[in-house]
């Protein structure tokens, strides 16, 4: 069999998804036997030609060049699949999108004016089709190997659809929302990462973004009750997927 | 005779940036621009609460982002006058060396070490393959004491500001004692290894800055310290930087101000290991010795080499806390959140990582400002550019180009780092320099 050709492309973002490529590890050496890594600018200096099978792409559309880049990419690519918060919901950086990008520009720039940006950060699904979505902030690495080994078997990937409280339940890790009254988003987060936080004693922060048909109102409202104020609730959806998170509770469809 | 050579999108590094050289009449110009989006942390932090700064200011690199929440909590725990115990002061450190680890041994083996052997990557020739193995099992001890102590290798979930949300338990840590103490015998051998690459000899005089702390070899504490004399406080360091926006860049360009003059200077492990010697354990002191490393390094390619001696060390002393950890009965301490400003610098394994907070009196920030290791260096990185092309005048551009990308590469930029950047490269001549259109065929 022809080895499927494989890119990895970067657009706004802090390279931490692509790093869960090399962090594979030993998978790495077998991912590379069993694909030809065609397009991997952070490893390797061979340029970009002819179509890919797959693309991996990480970051989120936040300047004019990306828009036109990212249509590139999707007209030679039969698969194109998201990596992590940025690509896939818009990333942190998004919480420019509920401000004024000229106020951001002046406050780090002294001549704002060369600084060439959109006033948003959005992600690559409001561009071009996507195929598949990993999320995660960063994405985990099981995740990654499980839907590069689907493409060879040509399945579809089988990720949870639920929320990251069954897995904690299924853990049978004392429920932080329940018996502390912490603000925990583990009930309308989606599960992957292993329920990483509750294990390590903290409330979920939401890297894996919102879950499909949560009821995120609701929970607001529990929080509500344990003290938290308005304010503090808004800033808690307000992170990595703040994008997802604010589509999801308006009901503007599941991005 | 004007000649000219242009790196689009250079390969082996964090995040975007390309080289603009220009050759006329023995004049050289060289411009390292940066046309990474910038992502504005800066802004957004603005508002929020004390307790989300350490995981957002991780998300600014996803190769560092300990040394964006150890910057982070060291100055939000000065502002609150909030001192952790010496078990925890020792888990940040234990922390830092899982990243130190991870981080360089990236480099050494897929982003640098390729350049040495003609590879296109680390996996391209076959000869090159065990050097690219070992990498990866180091890489993957780091990402195994990351793992242990936050959760994952990348934004790891436990760091908080006062201690850690859960501890570890010494059981735990012992597990991995064997497999660090078989690395830190191969890594031995890899500083004789990377010593013995072949450089290009090309020696500069740079002012090498690090932290430096009596106690112990540099990460979480310690003054700002320098080869020409500069001995100073965090926050007085913050003072001499000057940060300037330079047209072809979004990353802001950081020199020293120092008598009335601005200079570049050079963070990172070079500075680290000039600067600190002194505090290494003595084998790898004789190891150095043994294959003919002389102090202080003032050629940046040897940035490999630095890195390796780091690497070695940083398996020694995550040995050594281990064995030493006794667990405090508490994983953080209680403080009272309040208003104030601090300075606080801590070793990224690229160089000094300068967070400086201001917060109001219910622990919101009201500004701050992040200066990335890879801002500090840039104007260095030019300096050297520009001494090496007019030092090689004659020969070919494509050897000049082939020579400037090794050096870049060999500094370890971090250009996702570099929170302030722009693409004005591609304004100015009206066509975009993305450099995966240049690539096109």
């Amino acid at each position: 069999m022809k080895r499927p050709r494989i890119g990895v492309f970067k657009f706004t973002s802090c390279d931490g998804c692509q790093l869960s490529v090399l962090n594979l590890e030993e998978e790495l050496l077998d991912l590379i036997g069993l694909f030809q890594i065609t397009y991997f600018r952070e490893a390797t200096d061979r340029p970009l030609r002819g179509h890919l099978d797959i693309a991996l792409v990480e970051g989120s559309i936040s300047t004019e060049r990306q828009k036109g880049h990212v249509i590139e990419i999707r007209e030679r690519t039969r698969y194109l699949v998201t990596i992590g918060a940025c690509a896939t919901s818009g990333g942190l950086q998004a919480l420019r999108n509920w401000a004024n990008i000229e106020d951001y520009k002046k406050a780090v720039y002294p001549s704002p004016a060369m600084i060439e940006t959109l006033p948003s950060s959005t992600p690559i699904s409001d561009h071009v089709h996507v195929d598949y979505e990993l999320w995660g902030c960063p994405i985990s690495s099981d995740e990654l190997s499980e839907t590069l080994g689907s493409f060879l078997l040509d399945r579809r990937p089988g990720m949870p659809a639920y929320s990251l409280c069954m897995e904690c339940k299924s853990r049978g890790i004392p429920c932080l929302l329940v018996a502390k009254s912490e603000p925990c988003l583990g009930p309308v987060t989606r599960a992957g990462c292993g329920v990483l936080c509750p294990s390590l004693e903290r409330p979920c922060y939401g890297c894996f973004g919102p879950k499909e048909g949560a009821n995120i109102d609701s929970l607001l409202n529990v929080f509500r009750k344990n003290g938290f104020s308005h304010h503090e609730c808004a800033l808690l959806l307000d992170k990595m997927n703040t994008y997802a998170y604010r589509k999801a509770r308006t009901g503007e469809g599941h991005p | 005779m004007k000649r000219l050579f242009k790196v689009d999108y250079l390969s082996r590094v964090e995040g975007e940036t390309g080289i603009t050289a220009e050759i006329q009449d023995g004049e050289v110009t060289v411009r390292a621009g940066v046309f990474e989006a910038p992502r504005f942390f800066e802004s957004f932090l603005k508002g929020r609460h004390y307790s989300d700064v350490a995981d957002f200011t991780a998300r600014i690199c996803g190769i560092c982002p300990v040394a964006y929440q150890m910057s982070a909590v060291h100055a939000i725990e000065r502002i609150f006058g909030v001192e952790v115990e010496e078990p925890i002061r020792e888990l940040r450190r234990l922390l830092y060396c899982g990243e130190w680890i991870e981080s360089h041994a990236l480099h050494i083996y897929f982003l640098q070490g390729p350049d040495f052997c003609g590879a296109e990557s680390a996996w391209s020739k076959k000869d090159y393959l065990p050097i690219a193995k070992r990498g990866l099992s180091f890489k993957k001890l780091g990402n195994r004491i990351l793992t242990l102590l936050g959760g994952r290798p990348t934004h790891p979930v436990s760091v908080k500001v006062g201690g850690f949300s859960k501890l570890p338990k010494k059981n735990i840590l012992l597990s991995i004692l064997p497999d660090l103490q078989q690395a830190y015998q191969e890594s031995l051998r890899e500083v004789e290894r990377t010593a013995r690459l072949p450089f290009q000899n090309h020696t500069l005089d740079m002012e090498c800055v690090s932290l430096c702390d009596p106690r112990e070899y540099p990460m979480n504490h310690g003054n700002a310290i320098s080869n020409s004399g500069i001995n100073t406080p965090m926050a007085g360091f913050l003072a001499m930087v000057r940060e300037s926006q330079v047209s072809h860049s979004n990353a802001l360009h950081a020199k020293i101000r120092k008598d009335g003059r601005e200079s570049p200077y050079l963070v990172g492990p070079i500075s680290r290991v000039n600067l600190n010697a002194e505090k290494l354990p003595a084998e790898i002191t004789t190891t150095m010795e043994k294959c003919g490393i002389s102090l202080p390094i003032m050629n940046t390619r040897m940035g490999i080499t630095a890195r390796s001696i780091e690497l070695s060390y940083a398996f020694h002393e995550a040995m050594r806390i281990i064995r030493a950890y006794e667990a405090p009965p508490e994983p953080s301490v209680r403080f009272q959140p309040g208003e104030g400003e601090a300075t606080w610098i801590t070793e990224a394994p690229r160089g000094m990582l300068i967070h400086r907070y201001a917060l109001d009196h219910e622990g919101y920030v009201k500004d701050c400002t992040l200066i990335p290791p890879t801002s500090q260096n840039l104007a260095q990185v030019e300096r050297d550019l520009r001494d090496f092309i007019q030092s090689h005048i004659d020969k070919p551009v494509e050897f000049l180009k082939k020579e400037s990308e090794k050096i870049v590469r060999s500094y370890d930029p971090c250009i996702s780092c570099s929170v302030h950047l722009v693409d004005l490269e591609g304004n100015k001549q009206g066509k975009p320099s993305y450099g995966i259109r240049g690539d096109l065929a």
